[in-house]
Order: structure tokens, then C-alpha cells, then sequence
């Protein structure tokens, strides 16, 4: 596959201004401001091929979206370069912004004033689409979002899902070959999480362009995507793919064990990744190559009444992750410069 | 042909958006310019009572009260502090991130719904002042209306790149509404709004004249009321198309720059 995104050292600093507490120091900042640069991206080298899911994940304020406005030519970068489908974004050519497309979640990109039927007439115009093929496309994406009939309702009048499909639709009307999907499915309920989720699957595989996804919701993540970016204050701190990173993250199961009567010997699981331990529940976490160990000591009573076993959320894992890669020393701390 | 499509896309936008708030519409395209002109006609009505004379400057009363009445409505159309303040507030809270994305300019996206919104509300405001000029016998001429409607719409792109000036500042300062309001009190008085430029004594009438901002109002106005001819018209253009030169260019300075530092707020 040919490699579609390339960065060198890409960096983005940010600088912000710093107004300490009072009436008087606001003063003082009318005519002197002290300014504190951030490390919202550290220099950062990526190579990308075509066709692919990546899912961008990371705390808030990690810099997942810095590298999304940088790859899209929203904002310029500090240092370094890229490349996305040949060209450099920070140029904001007509001819590459007609091959991309950015959905962002938490924005409204389409006209909240008018139907969305006259804002993808207006995309038409921008990407320079002709009208019965704008009208072909929203019939076939409304079709497969089952949305048909929301179309010529006023966006502010649509319940968030209902707007989501129609941002959706704008943003893919003129077939990006890249689109950079930040939270797609935040604030939605699980069945519109589905529903979102179900049409990206379809889109993928009859468009196949090249997605770069952040999200919050991991299943979005651990469902969709190909390979896995971790990145974590403003580095990328894991590069593979989600199955890897499951296991380099020594992921934990969760046990709950309960018992038909009250035993003292339960006591003895206290010093075994016990979230709690009473006479009757037996509350566990433990890492999945010491499950089969702890396992056959549950066995030995001979009153369980109930055991279920439960694999620990995306989100934990990252967590879990971080915590153990900071602990030692292998990601990047104190940014701040 | 691209740019002809964008432009009638957008135009289209601000045409369909107003149509969807129907009082808001009408009370900008008729009630306001209709009580700015009362109020000014009310006004040149008790200075020429008060003068106990005929004339002012050479022109009778029934030439001011016509001005007055024609000023009111080319000054609702040539001002744009509404498309501003959004231009400044899609910058300010990041809105502007969505247009960034799509392959069509800050610029384009709002000349042309500028253009189109302006088209709209001059088709019902300019009724009412050709209506009172049909059934009045006043000094108005309205074979001259193309021409000044024409140099109107011209000035309407040179205070649109005006704007788009300020707007950029927003990259810098954030909030900058302020100036958008000093900027207008300035062209209040430039635009010959508040009374008609050739009552400035020489020299300051000829600058006046020379600047853009006085075929917002003043040239248009005059030439229809017939206080101008044809030659004041045709240097209207001309300080026009200076004005476009030398704010296209800051524009585009100041729009380079700005890119540079925005931040993609609120993304």
C-alpha cells in the first residue's frame, strides 16, 4: 500500500497567557503579559499507508487533535513537515481539501439555520459536485443511515444522533480519500454509537479511504481500527496494533466469585489483586497469566454459588499502560518548556 | 466557473437562511432604514424651519428631505457590521475551523452571502423610496437608480474586504468588537449618512469625495437627488477600486499572518 500520511518532526507549540490571581495583577497584565509556551505536539515522525483505520487514542489534551488540525492544514505546524496524498496541508489547496474531509465531533460543520438538503446543495457548490450526483450520493448515504426522512428538517431542529448522520453525510459527499473522524460518536447513546459504527464498517469497505479516528468510546477504537496510535502528552508513545497493545499493556481480568455460604478461607485472596474480599464475595483483579493459578485455588471450595469473569474496558488498559510505562521512566513527562 | 458556483451557492445560503426568519427580515429590509429615514427627514424638516430660509448650500428643502430619505436606505444596504461581528465570532470561537476544512475561501464564503443578503433586502427595502418618489413630485431622477445602484454594490465588495481586515484581526486579539463599532461611527460620518458631503467646506469636501467611503452613500444618493452628475459617479468607482487595491492588500497580510498563529480554537 503506498504511503498516504508522512510527517518529519512534526511539532506544534502553543502559547498562552498566564494571569495570575487579583484585580491588580490584571492591571499589571493589561501592560505586561507573561506568556508560557506548551508542547501540545512534540516533534513527531509517521508514515501512514492507504486504506487503513488508525485510531488515535490518549487522554484529553494529549494531542490527538493538534495532529489531526496539523494533518488537515487547520493549523501550522512549529517545526518539522508532512505530507498527506502528496501534499504539504499547511498549503490549503482547493485541489487537497477537495480529497479530504474532517468531521469534528463536538462542531457543527453543516448550516444550523437551514435543511441539510440545502446545506449538500451548498457542498455541491464547494466541492464543485454536480447536482443530480449530490443528490444521487445523499439518497444512497441517507438510504444506508436510514435517515431519509430528517433531510428537509431544519439542522437546529434534529436531536444530536439525527445531526451526527447528517454531518456525516456532508462530510462524505464528496468521497474523501482521507477523512479524519475526531469523536464521531461522543455524547450519543450506545444504539447511536452503533449505528455510526455499523456505517463506517460499510463505508470502509465499499470506499476504502484512509480514516483517522480519535475517540473516547474504546470500542469505537478496538472495532474499527487497523493500527493503534497512543499518544500521550504530545508523543506517541505506542505504534501497533490493538491486539499487541493489549497484551504489551498486561491487561487484567476481573473475577467476582460468590459464595453459598460465608468462609474464612476466602480471607486467604486478600493478597491477590483483591479490589475486595469478604466472607461471601470475592472481588478480583488479576493479570490474565495468573488467572489459571488463581482459578484452581477458587476450586478447592466447594460452596461457589456464582463466578464471572469480565475483561477489563480499552480504557482501563490504556490507563493501566501508561501507568506502568510512565512508572518506568519510557514515556516522556515535564513538556512544559 | 468554480468561483461563479460558490459564489451563487452562497449567496443562495444567505437568501434561504433569511427566508427561514421571516420578522427578522422584514424589520431589517423595511422598518429600520424606514425609521433612519424618518428620523433624518424629521430632522432636515425642523433645521430648514428653524433657518426661516429657502435654501441651504444652494439646494431647497424638498432636495435634503429626499437625500435624507434615499441615504437611510443606501447606508442599511452598504453596511455590513452584521456579517462582521459573525466573521469576528466564527474566528473568536473557532466555528471558522468547519470553512477552513472546504476548499473555499473565508473570503468567497462571505462576499458572497454578503452579496446575496444585500440582493435580497435591496429588492424590498428600495421599494418604499421609489414608491414615495412615484407618487411625490421630488428632485429624484429614477433613470439614474442602475447607475447608483451599480456603484452601491461595488462599494458593498470594498467594505466587505474592509471587514474581512478587522475580522482577521481576530486571529491576534480575540475580541475586536470594538472596532467594528468605531470603524462604523467613522463611516457615519464619511459616507455622508448623517448629511450630505458637500455641505464639508473645500478643502476637506474634495478628500472626502476621493475616499471610498463616500459612494457608500453620499455619491449614489446625490446622483440620484440630483446634487451629482455622472463625473461624481465615475470618481466614485475610480476611489473605489483604490480602496479595493490597498485593503485587498492589507487583507492579505494580515490574513497570512493570522493563520499563522490561530490555534484552531474550540476543535
Amino acid at each position: 500500500m503506498p504511503l498516504i500520511i508522512e510527517t518529519e518532526n512534526l511539532s506544534r507549540v502553543f502559547k498562552s497567557y498566564k494571569k495570575p490571581k487579583g484585580l491588580l495583577n490584571s492591571l499589571k497584565g493589561f501592560f505586561s503579559r507573561q506568556y508560557e509556551s506548551k508542547i501540545a505536539l512534540a516533534p513527531t515522525t509517521l508514515n501512514i499507508e492507504g486504506g487503513q483505520v488508525i485510531g488515535l487514542v490518549g487522554a484529553n489534551g494529549a494531542g490527538k487533535t493538534t495532529l489531526i488540525k496539523l494533518l488537515s492544514g487547520l493549523i501550522s505546524p512549529s517545526t518539522g513537515t508532512s505530507k498527506v496524498l502528496g501534499f504539504n496541508p499547511n498549503d490549503r489547496k482547493n485541489e487537497y481539501l477537495k480529497k479530504i474531509s474532517v468531521l469534528l465531533g463536538q462542531k457543527n460543520q453543516l448550516w444550523w439555520d437551514i435543511a441539510p438538503v440545502d446545506s449538500y446543495d451548498l457542498l455541491g457548490k464547494i466541492y464543485d459536485i454536480e447536482a443530480k450526483e449530490v443528490d444521487r450520493r445523499v439518497e444512497e448515504l441517507a438510504e444506508i443511515f436510514s435517515c431519509t426522512d430528517q433531510l428537509q428538517t431544519q439542522l437546529r431542529r434534529l436531536s444530536l444522533g439525527e445531526r451526527m448522520k447528517m454531518e456525516i453525510i456532508g462530510a462524505l459527499l464528496h468521497r474523501p480519500e482521507v477523512l479524519f473522524l475526531d469523536e464521531p460518536t461522543i455524547g450519543l447513546d450506545i444504539v447511536a454509537q452503533n449505528v455510526i459504527r455499523n456505517f463506517i464498517e460499510q463505508y470502509m469497505a465499499r470506499y476504502k479511504p484512509t480514516i483517522i479516528l480519535t475517540s473516547h468510546y474504546m470500542d469505537d477504537i478496538s472495532r474499527l481500527s487497523d493500527r493503534l496510535l497512543l499518544i500521550s502528552e504530545g508523543k506517541i508513545v505506542y505504534d501497533g496494533n490493538v491486539d499487541e497493545f493489549t497484551l504489551r499493556a498486561e491487561t487484567k481480568q476481573k473475577l467476582m466469585i460468590v459464595l453459598g455460604s460465608p468462609t474464612q478461607e476466602a480471607m486467604e485472596f486478600s493478597g491477590i489483586g483483591a479490589i475486595s474480599v469478604g466472607q461471601k464475595l470475592i472481588d478480583l483483579s488479576v493479570p490474565a497469566k495468573g488467572l489459571g493459578e488463581v482459578i484452581s485455588r477458587i476450586a478447592k471450595f466447594n460452596v461457589i454459588q456464582e463466578i464471572r469473569i469480565e475483561e477489563s474496558g480499552f480504557e482501563e488498559v490504556i490507563h493501566e499502560f501508561l501507568a506502568k510505562n510512565v512508572r518506568h521512566g519510557k514515556v516522556g513527562r515535564g513538556l512544559t518548556v | 466557473m468554480s468561483f461563479w458556483r460558490k459564489m451563487y451557492g452562497t449567496a443562495k445560503l444567505a437568501v434561504v437562511s433569511q427566508f427561514e426568519y421571516r420578522i427578522n427580515l422584514f424589520v431589517d429590509a423595511v422598518i429600520q432604514p424606514l425609521i433612519g429615514s424618518l428620523i433624518e427627514m424629521a430632522m432636515w424638516y425642523a433645521i430648514f424651519s428653524s433657518l426661516g430660509q429657502l435654501t441651504l448650500a444652494g439646494y431647497t428643502r424638498d432636495y435634503y428631505l429626499v437625500y435624507a430619505l434615499w441615504a437611510s436606505f443606501f447606508s442599511r444596504i452598504s453596511a455590513n457590521w452584521m456579517y462582521e461581528f459573525r466573521m469576528i465570532d466564527e474566528i473568536e470561537s473557532g466555528k471558522i475551523n468547519g470553512l477552513l476544512l472546504r476548499p473555499i475561501s473565508f473570503y468567497e464564503y462571505y462576499l458572497g452571502q454578503y452579496l446575496g443578503y444585500k440582493s435580497l433586502t435591496g429588492v424590498f427595502s428600495f421599494l418604499i423610496p421609489i414608491s414615495v418618489c412615484l407618487v411625490v413630485s421630488s428632485p429624484v431622477q429614477l433613470i439614474r437608480l442602475p447607475l447608483a445602484v451599480s456603484l452601491l454594490f461595488y462599494y458593498v465588495i470594498f467594505i466587505h474586504t474592509v471587514s474581512f481586515c478587522i475580522a482577521s484581526l481576530g486571529f491576534f486579539f480575540n475580541k475586536i468588537h470594538s472596532v467594528t463599532i468605531a470603524k462604523n461611527i467613522s463611516i457615519w460620518l464619511l459616507s455622508g449618512e448623517i448629511f450630505p458631503l458637500d455641505l464639508v467646506p473645500d478643502p476637506y469636501k474634495k478628500i472626502l469625495l476621493w475616499l471610498p467611503f463616500s459612494s457608500g452613500v453620499f455619491v449614489p444618493t446625490g446622483y440620484l437627488t440630483g446634487r451629482l452628475q455622472v463625473s461624481d459617479v465615475v470618481l466614485g468607482f475610480k476611489s473605489v477600486s483604490l480602496g479595493l487595491c490597498v485593503s485587498g492588500l492589507v487583507a492579505a497580510i494580515v490574513w497570512r499572518q493570522g493563520r499563522r498563529v490561530y490555534s484552531g480554537t474550540g476543535a
